[in-house]
C-alpha cells in the first residue's frame, strides 16, 4: 500500500517538464473491453442487456443470475441539473454489482433514487420481476432493499442493540423483549464476524469502522435483499477492509445482492462480479468485471475524451515557496513529499479516504504534523492555528463550503472582511467601513460575483457565487501560498470556468497554488504538476501532458502496475 | 440554520428587502421585481423585527391614552408619565444588551446569573462606597470591574473548558446569590452615602429644550445612553463586534478564517459581567440601599433580560440581533407595563405585567417559528 | 475524575462496556456518576452524624426526605424533557398555579384527600399540555417557551390567591407532610410515593420501546424520526408528564407548610429542580440521563442544605454547594466524553 506506484506504464513526468503544447495523444478504443458489447465511448447505447456473467473467482449463489432489481431509463433533475439521464442497472440475486463513476457522474443520485431518499422523474424500477414504486425510505425497507451510507447514521448513547432495532423493537408485554432482540442481534453479529458482547456495547465507545459494521448490521436486520455500500472503505484500514470483503462474500452467498459503490477501483476485482459504471448522469454499461483492467475502468469513466489542458503557462524555476517533506499525521498520513513554486500550480490529486484533506488542514494549522517539516521560502513553520498560518501568507480555501467557509445570513462584505479584520480597521478595533465596501467592491468585480449590491446575504447565493465570495476572502491579502481545497465542489459550470481563471491568475502573480482535489478533469486542467495521493502518502508525479486514465489508474491502484492492492 | 435563516435581513436592516416572487425565494442573483405595498409591508412586519416592534409600540402607547381619554386609568397616561417610568428601562435595557452580547457568541449562549452578579457586585459597591467611603467613581469602577470578574468566570468555563453555558450560569448564578447574601451576614447596606445616592435615579429638565419636554430620569443619561452607544458602536463598529456575529453564525468558518474563537467567546460573557456590574450601582441608587437579594429576588432579573432580548430579535442560536432591536423591546415592556399599572388596582397591575411579559414573548417566539417557515430557507 | 464506568480507552475491536453477566442484555443499570453520588451522599451523611449527632436521627432524616420529594418527583419528568434535549423553566410557575388552585379548593370546598389530589394532577396536566404543543408543534426552542409561559402560569397563580395568602387549609394533605400522619414504618408517605414513582419511570424509560424513543429523539431527532420514532408526539408526552408531576408534587408542597400559603410558592423551583438532574448526571444536551441519578442529585440537594443548618452555618451557603456541585457533574460528565471520544 505504501510503495510507491508506477502508473500504466506512463513515466512520471519530469517535474521541471516546461508547458505542453501539444495535446496527449487521445487514449484509443485498443484498450476497450473485450467482451463488452457497447462501445466505451458511446454512451448511447445501453448496456447491461445480458452480459455473461464470468462469476471472478465466487461460486454463483443458489438463484444467481436471475434479475432482482431492474432499473430501466431513470432520469432525474433538479432544477436546470440534469443529474441523472436516462440511467440503466440490473443487479442481480446474489451478487456483488460495483458502480463507479466520477465524482458528480450521478452514483448517489441513482442510489438515493433505489434507497427512496429521492423519487425519479422518470423511468421503472423492477424488483424481483414485479415493476413497484419507490416514493420514501419505508417503501425501500419494506422490499428490503437497505443502504449503509458513509457516515453512519446512529445513536451514541445507545447500544447496539438499540441501534439496531430502533423504530422497530421486538415487544412483549408492552415491554421490549432485550433477550428476543439480542438474540437477533448476535445471530447478524455472527453473519459479521463480530463478537456476541458487541450487541450491548455503547455505539459511542466503538470505533468509526466498527461502527459502520453496526450499520450494516442494522440494514440487514431488516432482512435485506439488496444492500447498498456507499464508498464503505474510504474509512477503513486494510484489515478492516479484508473483514468487510469476507462478510460481504458470505451475504451474496446467502443470497443477497449488494451494490458496492467505491472510488478504489482495485478492490472491485477482489469482491464484484459485474461493474456498472456511470458518467456524466448516464449509465455507460455494465461489464463482468473479469473482463476489465483497472485501467479500461478508469477509460470508461473518463470517456476516452482527451484531457484538456490549460493554456500555455511559463512555469518559473526558482525556489520551492512551500515545501512538504516527509509531512506526517499519526493515523491520517505519512511521507508526504510536495513543493510548489512561486507562480506555479500544483494538484494534489487523492480519492475520498486517501488523505489529501487532512494534508491541506495540516498546512493550515487546523491539524499540527506528527513528523516531516513544512518549509516556506525555505524556512521551517509549523502553523498551530490558521491564524498562524495567516501571518505567514498561507491562506487556504476550505472543502466544505457550509460549513468551514460561509457566515451563513450574513452579507458578502461581512463574509469577505471575517479573515482580515485587522487589515480593514483602524488600529486594530475600528472598522474602516468604507475601506470594507471597496475592498468588498473591488473583489466582487474581480471574481465576477453576480449580485446587486456587497450587503447581500451570501446564504441567498448560488453555489458558485458563493464559492467565489468565500475565494475573495482568501484573496484580499495576496497570500505567498493558496490551498485550495475542492475548489469548485458543488459549483455550476459557468461559475467553475471562472474560478480555473481566477486561479490562474492568480499564479501569474507569483503565488504558488496548491490544489486539492478528488475532481480530475479540474487537476489536470489546472495544474502544471499533479501530485497523486493514495493510501495517505504521495505516490506518482504526472507532468502537463498526462491523462485522465493515467492519473486515475493510479490513484485508484491499478492492479497491473503495482502490487499493492489485490495481494 | 433553521431557526434563523430569515433574520438576515432584520440583522442587515439597511439592505433593501430582497426581491422575491412569493415565499419560495429563489437564490436572489437576479434585480428587484415589483411586488405589491401590501406584501411588502407584511414580511418588513414579519422579518424585521425593528419594524415589528415600532409597530407595537405605537399601538401600545395610542390604545393606553384612548383609555386614558376615557377615564379607564386610574392616573393620566401622558408624556410626563411615559417619561418618568422610563427609569425602569435602566436595568433592563443595561441586562437585555448583556443577554444581547452573550447570545449572539452562539453555541446555545445565554446568561442566568446577571441577577446573581447585580446581587453581589451590588454588595461590593455598598462597601466601597457605603462603608469605606471611597469615591464615587472609584466605587463605581471598583464595582464593574467585580462584576466582569464574576462575567470572566462564566467566559472561562463556557468558552475554554467548555460547559453548556445554561449549565454554567445557572452554577454560578447559586454560587454568586449565596456570596452576596454570605458576605454581609443578610444585611443590606444602607448607609447615609447609599441613601443619598438616591438622587441620581431623579427627573431632569433637559436644558434648551426642556421646558417644551417633559423631565426624563438622570439614570437615562448617566446610565443607560452610554451604555447601548457604547455596545451598539462594539457591535456594528468595532472588530470584536465582528468577530463576535462570525462566531456565532458559524464558529468553524470562524476558525478558519483565523478568528479568535475562544477569545471572543470568553469576552462576550466578560462583558455581560461588567454590563451586570453597572447595573448593580444603578440598582443600589434606584433601592437607596445595597441588598444582598437585588439581582434575585422573585423571578431574578435575568429572565426578564432574557425575554427583552428575544423580544428584541435575537436569535437563541446565536449570529443575530441588534442593540435597536433590545432597546425598542424595552420601551415596549416598559411602557406596556406603566400603563397597566394604571389599569389595575394595587397587585393586580403587577400581576397583568407578568401576563403581558409572557403573552408577548410567546407570541414573539411563535412569529419567529411562522417567519422562518414561511420566509425563511434559501432553497 | 473517572465518575462513571464505560470510558477506558479500548483497544481496537474490543467494545467498551463488555458484559460480564450472560443474561445481562442492557448496560449497567447504575452508572459511575450515580455510584459517587451515592458515595458523597453517604459520606457526607456520616461526616455529619460525627459533628451534630442528632442528624441520623429520624426526626432529623424524615423532614430532609419530605423536603427533597417534590424537588425529586419533579425532577423525573424534568429528567425525561432533558433527555429529549430540552427543558423547562416553567415548572416554578406551575406548581404556584397548581397549589394555590389546590389549597383554595380545599379551603372553600373542603373535598377530600383523592378528589383534590387528582384535581392538581389534572390542571399540572394541562400547563404542561401547554407547554408540550407549543414547544412539539410551535417549532420553538423549549427554552424560551418555557420562559414565556412561566411569566403565563405565575400570573394565573398569582390571579387565583387574588393578592393574599390562602390561609386555613385544612389538614387533608397531612398524608404527605412532616406530621406523624405522613408517614408509615416511619418512612414519610411523600418520599415513598416518590420513590415508587421514580422506580416506574426508571423501568419504563429502561424496558419499554416508547422509553427509549427519548433517548433516540436527544440523540438525533432526525434520524429518530427517519427509524421511524414519532417524535413530536414523544416530546409532546415528555411535557405533559412532567406537568402530572408537577400537580402531584404541588400537594407536597402545600402538606410540607403550616396551614398557610404564600405567594412565593414554587418561586425558584425550576432551578433547583434542573439543578438536581444535571448534578444526576443527566447531559443537559439530551441523549443521556438516569431517574435514579436525579433522585440522587435531590437527596444531595437537601443534605447539604440541612447539613448546612444544622452546623449552623449560614443557610444561603447551601446554594454556593449547589453551584459547586454542578459544576463538579457537569466537569465529570465532560472529562467523560472527551475520553471516550479520544479512545474512539
Amino acid at each position: 500500500m505504501t510503495d510507491g506506484v508506477t502508473a500504466g506504464g506512463q513515466p512520471p513526468a519530469e517535474p521541471q517538464a516546461g508547458p505542453s503544447s501539444a495535446p496527449a495523444a487521445p487514449t484509443t478504443a485498443s484498450t476497450a473491453p473485450a467482451a463488452s458489447t457497447a462501445a466505451p465511448a458511446d454512451p448511447a447505447v445501453p448496456a447491461g442487456t445480458e452480459l455473461p456473467v464470468a462469476g471472478a473467482g465466487d461460486r454463483p449463489a443458489p438463484d444467481s443470475g436471475l434479475a432482482r432489481l431492474v432499473l430501466t431509463g431513470i432520469s432525474k433533475r433538479y432544477g436546470a441539473v440534469r443529474a441523472i439521464r436516462n440511467a440503466d442497472m440490473t443487479v442481480k440475486a446474489g451478487q456483488v454489482h460495483a458502480l463507479v463513476g466520477e465524482n458528480g457522474a450521478g452514483k448517489s443520485t441513482l442510489i438515493k433514487i433505489v434507497s427512496g431518499a429521492e423519487t425519479a422523474d422518470t423511468g421503472t424500477i423492477e424488483f424481483e420481476g414485479a415493476p413497484v414504486t419507490i416514493s420514501s425510505t419505508v417503501d425501500a425497507m419494506a422490499l428490503g432493499i437497505a443502504t449503509v451510507y458513509q457516515e453512519p447514521q446512529l445513536f451514541a448513547e445507545l447500544t447496539v442493540s438499540e441501534n439496531i432495532f430502533m423504530g422497530r423493537e421486538i415487544r412483549t408485554a408492552g415491554r421490549v423483549d432485550w433477550a428476543a432482540q439480542n438474540a437477533k442481534v448476535v445471530e447478524l453479529l455472527e453473519l459479521l464476524r463480530l463478537p456476541a458482547r458487541y450487541a450491548t456495547a455503547v455505539v459511542g465507545t466503538l470505533s468509526i469502522a466498527q461502527q459502520q459494521q453496526v450499520s450494516i448490521a442494522k440494514a440487514l436486520a431488516g432482512n435485506a435483499k439488496i444492500l447498498i455500500l456507499d464508498e464503505p472503505s474510504a474509512i477503513l484500514t486494510d484489515a478492516e477492509i479484508d473483514v468487510l470483503f469476507d462478510v460481504v462474500r458470505r451475504l451474496t452467498a446467502s443470497g443477497v445482492s449488494v451494490v458496492y459503490i467505491s472510488h478504489r477501483l482495485d478492490e472491485l476485482f477482489r469482491i464484484a462480479q459485474e461493474v456498472t459504471v456511470m458518467r456524466d448522469g448516464q449509465t455507460i454499461g455494465t461489464y463482468p468485471i473479469a473482463d476489465l483492467t483497472v485501467r479500461q475502468i478508469a477509460e470508461l469513466m473518463v470517456g476516452g475524451i482527451l484531457s484538456e489542458h490549460h493554456s500555455e503557462r511559463s512555469v518559473p524555476s526558482g525556489e520551492p515557496a512551500l515545501v512538504l517533506s516527509d509531512l506526517g499525521l499519526a493515523g491520517r498520513f505519512h511521507s508526504v513529499d510536495v513543493s510548489v513554486r512561486p507562480g506555479e500550480i500544483v494538484g494534489l490529486y487523492g480519492l475520498v479516504g486517501s488523505g489529501v484533506s487532512e494534508i491541506a488542514a495540516t498546512i493550515y494549522g487546523i491539524d499540527r504534523a506528527t513528523e516531516g517539516e513544512i518549509r516556506l521560502d525555505g524556512k521551517r513553520i509549523s502553523p498551530r492555528s490558521p491564524r498562524d498560518a495567516q501571518r505567514l501568507g498561507i491562506a487556504l480555501l476550505p472543502a466544505n463550503r457550509k460549513l468551514q467557509g460561509m457566515f451563513g445570513f450574513q452579507s458578502i462584505a461581512f463574509n469577505i472582511s471575517a479573515g482580515h479584520l485587522p487589515l480593514l480597521s483602524r488600529f486594530g478595533t475600528w472598522m474602516d467601513r468604507s475601506r470594507e465596501k471597496s475592498v468588498a467592491r473591488d473583489m466582487i468585480a474581480r471574481l465576477a460575483v453576480r449580485t446587486p449590491h456587497e450587503r447581500q446575504a451570501i446564504s441567498a447565493m448560488s453555489g458558485g457565487n458563493a464559492q467565489k465570495v468565500v475565494l475573495a476572502r482568501q484573496l484580499v491579502e495576496r497570500p505567498k501560498v493558496l490551498v485550495l481545497a475542492e475548489p469548485t465542489q458543488g459549483v455550476d459550470v459557468g461559475a467553475k470556468e471562472e474560478i480555473h481563471r481566477i486561479i490562474a491568475e492568480l499564479a501569474q502573480g507569483g503565488t504558488a497554488v496548491l490544489v486539492v482535489t478528488s475532481d480530475l478533469p479540474e487537476a489536470l486542467r489546472i495544474s502544471d504538476r499533479i501530485q497523486v495521493v493514495r493510501g495517505g502518502t504521495t505516490t506518482v508525479e504526472f507532468g502537463p501532458d498526462a491523462t485522465q486514465v493515467d492519473v486515475l489508474a493510479a490513484a485508484a491502484g491499478d492492479v497491473a502496475a503495482s502490487d499493492g492492492g489485490a495481494s | 440554520m433553521s431557526a434563523s435563516g430569515v433574520e438576515q435581513s432584520a440583522h442587515h436592516g439597511a439592505s433593501p428587502v430582497q426581491p422575491a416572487g412569493g415565499p419560495r425565494l429563489k437564490p436572489a442573483d437576479s434585480g428587484a421585481t415589483r411586488e405589491p405595498l401590501g406584501t411588502r409591508i407584511l414580511r418588513a412586519l414579519l422579518t424585521q423585527r425593528v419594524v415589528l416592534l415600532a409597530v407595537l409600540i405605537v399601538v401600545v402607547v395610542a390604545v393606553l391614552m384612548i383609555m386614558d381619554a376615557n377615564d379607564y386609568l386610574t392616573a393620566p397616561y401622558d408624556p410626563d408619565y411615559m417619561a418618568s417610568s422610563l427609569i425602569n428601562a435602566v436595568p433592563l435595557a443595561i441586562l437585555g444588551l448583556a443577554e444581547l452580547v452573550v447570545i449572539l457568541s452562539g453555541r446555545g449562549g445565554i446568561d442566568l446569573s446577571v441577577g446573581a452578579i447585580v446581587s453581589l457586585a451590588g454588595m461590593v459597591f455598598g462597601f466601597a462606597y457605603g462603608e469605606w467611603n471611597w469615591p464615587f467613581w472609584l466605587a463605581l469602577v471598583v464595582t464593574v470591574v467585580v462584576g466582569g470578574v464574576l462575567g470572566a468566570v462564566n467566559g472561562f468555563l463556557v468558552s475554554y473548558i467548555g460547559f453548556p453555558a445554561l449549565i454554567t450560569t445557572l452554577a454560578t448564578y447559586y454560587a454568586y446569590k449565596s456570596l452576596a447574601v454570605v458576605i454581609n451576614n443578610q444585611e443590606p447596606i444602607s448607609t447615609e452615602p447609599i441613601q443619598n445616592l438616591f438622587s441620581i435615579t431623579r427627573s431632569v429638565e433637559l436644558p434648551v429644550i426642556g421646558h417644551d419636554i417633559p423631565n426624563f430620569p438622570l439614570g437615562i443619561f448617566t446610565f443607560l445612553l452610554p451604555t447601548v452607544v457604547v455596545i451598539w458602536l462594539l457591535l456594528a463598529r468595532t472588530t470584536y463586534g465582528r468577530r463576535l456575529f462570525a462566531i456565532g453564525t458559524n464558529d468553524v468558518a470562524a476558525q478558519w478564517s483565523g478568528i479568535a474563537v475562544r477569545d471572543t467567546r470568553f469576552k462576550a460573557y466578560t462583558i455581560s459581567g461588567l454590563l451586570s456590574g453597572l447595573v448593580a450601582v444603578v440598582t443600589v441608587a434606584q433601592f437607596a440601599s445595597a441588598r444582598p437579594d437585588a439581582g434575585v429576588t422573585g423571578n431574578g432579573m435575568a429572565l426578564p433580560a432574557i425575554t427583552i432580548a428575544v423580544l428584541g430579535g435575537v436569535a437563541i442560536t446565536g449570529g443575530i440581533g441588534r442593540v435597536s432591536g433590545v432597546v425598542l423591546a424595552t420601551l415596549l415592556i416598559v411602557w406596556l407595563n406603566a400603563g397597566i399599572l394604571l389599569a389595575f388596582e394595587g397587585n393586580e397591575g403587577s400581576q397583568f405585567q407578568l401576563l403581558a411579559l409572557g403573552a408577548v414573548l410567546v407570541f414573539a417566539a411563535l412569529l419567529n417559528g411562522l417567519t422562518n417557515r414561511r420566509y425563511g430557507g434559501t432553497r | 475524575m473517572t465518575t462513571t464506568t464505560p470510558p477506558r480507552p479500548v483497544p481496537a475491536g474490543e467494545p467498551a462496556r463488555a458484559v460480564r453477566t450472560r443474561n445481562r442484555v442492557l448496560p449497567s443499570p447504575v452508572t459511575g456518576q450515580e455510584l459517587v453520588l451515592l458515595a458523597v451522599i453517604a459520606a457526607m451523611w456520616v461526616a455529619l452524624y460525627f459533628t451534630t449527632p442528632a442528624f441520623l436521627k429520624p426526626g432529623s432524616l424524615q423532614p430532609l426526605l419530605v423536603s427533597m420529594a417534590p424537588i425529586a418527583l419533579i425532577g423525573i419528568g424534568m429528567t425525561v424533557v432533558i433527555i429529549t434535549g430540552g427543558i423547562d423553566v416553567s415548572v416554578g410557575g406551575a406548581v404556584m398555579v397548581c397549589s394555590v388552585l389546590t389549597a383554595k379548593t380545599l379551603v372553600s370546598s373542603g373535598v377530600s384527600l383523592l378528589p383534590a389530589v387528582l384535581l392538581s394532577v389534572a390542571v399540572g396536566g394541562v400547563l404542561g399540555l401547554v407547554n408540550g404543543v407549543l414547544i412539539a408543534y410551535g417549532r420553538v426552542h423549549a427554552i424560551i417557551i418555557t420562559f414565556g409561559t412561566a411569566n403565563l402560569f405565575q400570573f394565573l397563580g398569582l390571579q387565583i390567591f387574588g393578592s393574599s395568602t390562602v390561609n386555613g387549609i385544612p389538614s387533608t394533605f397531612d398524608v404527605f407532610g412532616r406530621g406523624v400522619a405522613g408517614r408509615s414504618f416511619g418512612i414519610p408517605h411523600a418520599f415513598l410515593i416518590t420513590i415508587v414513582l421514580a422506580a416506574v419511570a426508571w423501568w419504563y424509560l429502561r424496558h419499554t420501546a416508547g422509553g427509549r424513543h427519548f433517548f433516540a429523539i436527544g440523540g438525533d431527532a432526525q434520524a429518530a424520526r427517519l427509524a421511524g420514532v414519532r417524535v413530536q408526539r414523544r416530546i409532546l408526552l415528555a411535557y405533559v408528564l412532567t406537568g402530572l408531576l408537577v400537580g402531584l408534587g404541588s400537594c407536597f408542597v402545600i402538606a410540607q407548610g403550616t396551614s398557610t400559603l404564600d405567594q412565593s410558592v414554587g418561586t425558584g423551583y425550576e432551578l433547583q429542580v434542573i439543578a438536581a438532574v444535571v448534578i444526576g448526571g443527566t447531559s443537559i444536551m439530551g441523549g443521556r440521563g438516569s431517574v435514579l441519578g436525579t433522585v440522587l442529585g435531590a437527596l444531595l440537594v437537601q443534605t447539604v442544605s440541612s447539613g448546612v443548618t444544622q452546623l449552623g452555618w449560614n443557610s444561603n451557603l447551601r446554594d454556593l454547594f449547589v453551584g459547586v456541585f454542578i459544576i463538579i457533574a457537569v466537569g465529570a460528565d465532560l472529562l467523560r466524553q472527551r475520553s471516550r471520544r479520544a479512545a474512539a
